[in-house]
């Protein structure tokens, strides 16, 4: 069981690294317009960015 | 929104072009002194380069569009950042002021299709966007702890004495402590700052008892964490702390959804002006200009589809106006010339000039927007009870909490800690002060969607007592202008020539009965056509008798000499009498017509009557016209003669209502305003209809400016059903706390079932309420 000592810690950091994703995501407004990023892939137009 | 709502849609066949603004009109934005209205610089204070504007984006139909606009944002030189949001309709638009200006980025998407528009309230509306992402930020966070401190809790739950060894579980306390601290820390912030900030103010708050939970739970979990040995045992509560955390932030998240979606009715209101007007200049040609420039007196020229930017009266033109928000009435209204216009309001079919005859807050928009937002902080008796109760009861919550402490101390340290943290979070004084303002809240933004403005909160309470109204008759049940009732004519002349020789003249007045006659003849005979070859010169009006003219041209048969058209003194008629208002018309022959006038009883007047009568209200008419007139009108809609009292003065309207009051009667008083003010003011509850006096004067507890009757029996419904679901509100607030206290103080409650259960009874509350945003069975 000692590898406990290992992932236990682990998983902290992976939680406060989940946060942080969580944390751009939110003050990057991406649960304000559920719709549009669904249906940029959809757009034309799009591509001659690439 | 329902029917109420007129969608301003662009009437079919316009063109683009003459409706939006042109490449130049945009040209009034590049002054930074007008685009700092709805910008902000973004980059280091002392350069001003980078600006962030926020505008309001029309002809958005879908998610697509706001990707099209984006890329052609972003093709102007000089924007840097495009994000449009298809939800909200908005754009935020990040440029540089050294390589564009505003009215080129505002032109950009005009060939697409869309139009920009600045955004006046941009700030609030980035400051709410900014709160609601905190509010969002503080739950996730809450909830991913919980999530993951019930993994580490839960092999104590699961395994029996022995089975972890002491080393781990000290490793897995130790996890739970640290992915606590974001939930005590962050997400419980918004409990502390509010304890601390009403004790230092030396109050006590909803908030205190559950900072008070928070935080001794935490303290207790933290102590046995890392000194398992002492008196506070070595029992942990991480998991308990994150769960009532969250489920406490789950309730005021959606609670705070739930009464934003009521505020947000408000909000369409106040978004409505245009923020840049076309003012016409000294030499006769219009220049557009930012709104707050407007004076009065100034001209200004509105386009189909814009809302007119002030109160003003027409003077070039004729058009179509949707007034829905501010007067309820959902059918375009014909606005023609000389006729005002009021702010807000939506012109929809043709171009017109109008002269400007208030700006600003005088206008009858700012005054509405200003009653709604003061009955929407006002709160209502109810709700001050609530409150008053509220505070000994927190009171007793907390030394509920502190006994419980002393009462278990001697048996175990640790469970009277946990019991006392129970009975501080279980105890919910918050569903007891939603209760109220929640519900009527949500009933005065469903009576503004139907053009009904509520001045006091209060009013919806004595609204659903009501058991009898008096109606006032003159501009209530009947409209201000008045009908041709009956006509007779000498012989050998048609009823239509009649009219057609009376509209000649009265087309030169204003007096109410001479538009009755013209009215009546455009409805005769389509108005006043030149096939008669009729013409009537030199026409003067005597004041206070009538009109007369000089009847010339050819092809009226039978008609000669001076026209008249006026009273029968003035006639030279005598007068046989009749009780109803009559006007006579004469020629040098004698008499030609007499027209028999009344006023016209409002459309919908019956309907609303019958429909009152029929759920048991008993109805009254007071009038201060002749008693026969009032008796006449009062028949007409099927209301009782008993109950008809003619010739009042408002005192008499007054001593009338009382003896009503005193035989135990609640008295519902719906008149214009105009000369029953003091009458309003004293009935239970009040109904000003009509536009007969400034809103700010209105004496009474409700405003209806469209003066839809129907909206009457509705009103009342929908008031009782409101007070039926404050008293389910507070009825299920003490039932809840009758039962948890005792539990709590029992000890047998854990700290985040009394989380759960508060959330869920201030939840039940506030969705209770938002039933009431709709009319029952629509309407």
């Amino acid at each position: 069981m000692d590898i406990l000592f290992l992932l236990v810690p682990l998983s902290v950091l992976l939680a406060l690294a989940v946060m942080g994703l969580l944390a751009w995501a939110v003050w990057s407004g991406q649960f304000e317009d559920m719709e549009r990023e669904g249906e940029r892939i959809l757009q034309e137009g799009e591509e001659k960015r690439l | 929104m329902r029917a109420a709502v007129f969608s301003p849609l662009r009437p079919v066949g316009q063109t683009g072009s003459d409706n939006t603004l042109g490449t130049d009109d945009l040209k009034v934005f590049d002054d930074p002194e007008d685009w700092v209205a709805f910008s902000r610089s973004v980059d280091a204070p002392a350069s001003d380069v980078l600006w962030e504007s926020q505008v309001v984006v029309r002809g958005m139909h879908c998610a697509a569009c706001s990707l099209t606009l984006e890329q052609a944002l972003l093709g102007v030189k000089g924007v840097l950042a495009a994000h449009v949001s298809a939800a909200s309709g908005r754009a935020s638009i990040t440029w540089s002021s050294t390589l564009t200006r505003p009215s080129l980025w505002l032109a950009a998407p005009l060939t697409l299709g869309y139009q920009l528009l600045p955004a006046s309230d941009a700030f609030d509306v980035n400051d709410s966007r900014q709160q609601a992402r905190l509010v969002l930020w503080r739950w996730l966070v809450a909830g991913f702890c919980m999530m993951q401190v019930m993994m580490y809790a839960a092999p104590a739950y699961f395994s029996q004495p022995g089975d972890i060894s002491p080393d781990i579980e000290r490793l897995l306390r130790w996890a739970s402590w640290v992915l606590c601290l974001p939930v005590l820390i962050f997400s419980s912030q918004p409990f502390f700052t509010s304890a601390l900030r009403d004790l230092r103010r030396r109050a006590i708050s909803m908030d205190l008892p559950v900072a008070l939970g928070i935080a001794v739970t935490f303290a207790v979990s933290t102590a046995a964490t890392f000194e398992p040995m002492g008196w506070w045992g070595r029992e942990v509560y991480f998991d308990s702390l994150s769960m009532f955390v969250f489920f406490l932030l789950t309730g005021r998240f959606l609670e705070q959804r739930l009464r934003s979606r009521t505020a947000g009715s408000l909000g369409a209101l106040m978004q409505r002006l245009q923020t840049s007007v076309e003012r016409q200049t000294a030499d006769g040609h219009f220049e557009r200009v930012p709104t707050r420039r407007l004076r009065v007196g100034d001209v200004m020229r509105v386009m189909p589809g814009e809302t007119f930017a002030a109160d003003g009266t027409i003077v070039v033109g004729d058009t179509l106006a949707d007034e829905a928000l501010l007067t309820g009435e959902s059918r375009p209204v014909p606005r023609g010339l000389g006729a005002s216009v009021m702010a807000g309001s939506y012109n929809l079919e043709n171009a017109v000039q109008v002269r400007v005859d208030q700006v600003g807050a005088d206008t009858r928009y700012a005054q509405v927007v200003a009653l709604m937002q003061r009955a929407a902080v006002e709160k209502p008796r109810l709700a001050v009870m609530a409150d008053k109760v509220a505070k000994p009861f927190l009171v007793f919550v907390l030394l509920a909490a502190a006994l419980t402490v002393a009462f278990w101390w001697r048996t175990d340290p640790s469970h009277a800690l946990m019991a006392a943290v129970a009975v501080l979070v279980v105890t919910c004084p918050c569903a007891l002060s939603l209760a109220t303002p929640t519900a009527l809240l949500t009933s005065a933004g469903l009576f503004a969607r139907y053009g009904v403005l509520v001045r006091h909160l209060q009013a919806i309470e004595s609204l659903a007592d009501v058991d009898t109204i008096i109606f006032d008759k003159t501009g209530t049940l009947t409209d201000a202008s008045m009908g041709l009732r009956h006509l007779q004519t000498r012989e050998g002349i048609t009823d239509a020539m009649a009219l057609q020789l009376a509209s000649g003249l009265a087309l030169h007045s204003l007096h109410p009965a001479s538009r009755a006659l013209v009215t009546a003849a455009a409805l005769a005979c389509g108005g006043v056509s030149a096939s008669w070859g009729l013409r009537i010169n030199d026409v003067r009006a005597i004041a206070g008798q009538g009109l007369e003219g000089q009847l010339s041209g050819v092809g009226m048969v039978g008609v000669s000499g001076t026209l008249r058209l006026g009273s029968a003194r003035f006639c030279q008629i005598e007068d046989f009498s009749s009780d109803a208002m009559q006007v006579w018309l004469a020629d040098d022959l004698g008499w030609i017509a007499r027209f028999e006038l009344d006023e016209t009883v409002r459309q919908d007047a019956e309907k609303a009557v019958a429909s009152l009568q029929e759920k048991g209200f008993e109805l009254h008419v007071l009038s201060g016209d002749r008693e026969a007139t009032a008796r006449h009108v009062a028949h007409r809609l099927g209301i009782n003669a008993l109950n008809v009292h003619g010739d009042c003065t408002p005192q008499t309207k007054l001593a009338l209502m009382q003896t009503l009051q005193q035989q135990g009667s609640k008295v519902l008083m719906v008149g214009d305003g105009l000369n029953d003010g003091p009458v309003l003011a004293a009935a239970n509850a009040s109904v000003a209809v009509g536009l007969a006096v400034p809103l700010a004067q209105a004496q009474s507890d409700f405003v209806m400016p469209g003066a839809q009757l129907l909206m009457l029996p509705e009103m009342l419904a929908h008031a009782r059903r409101s007070m039926r679901v404050v008293r389910q509100n507070l009825w299920w607030a003490a039932v809840y706390n009758a039962i948890c206290v005792p539990l709590a103080l029992a000890g047998w409650l854990p700290a985040w079932l009394a989380g759960l259960g508060m959330a869920f009874s201030s939840l039940l509350v506030v969705a209770n309420a938002a039933r009431l945003s709709h009319l029952k069975g629509g309407a």
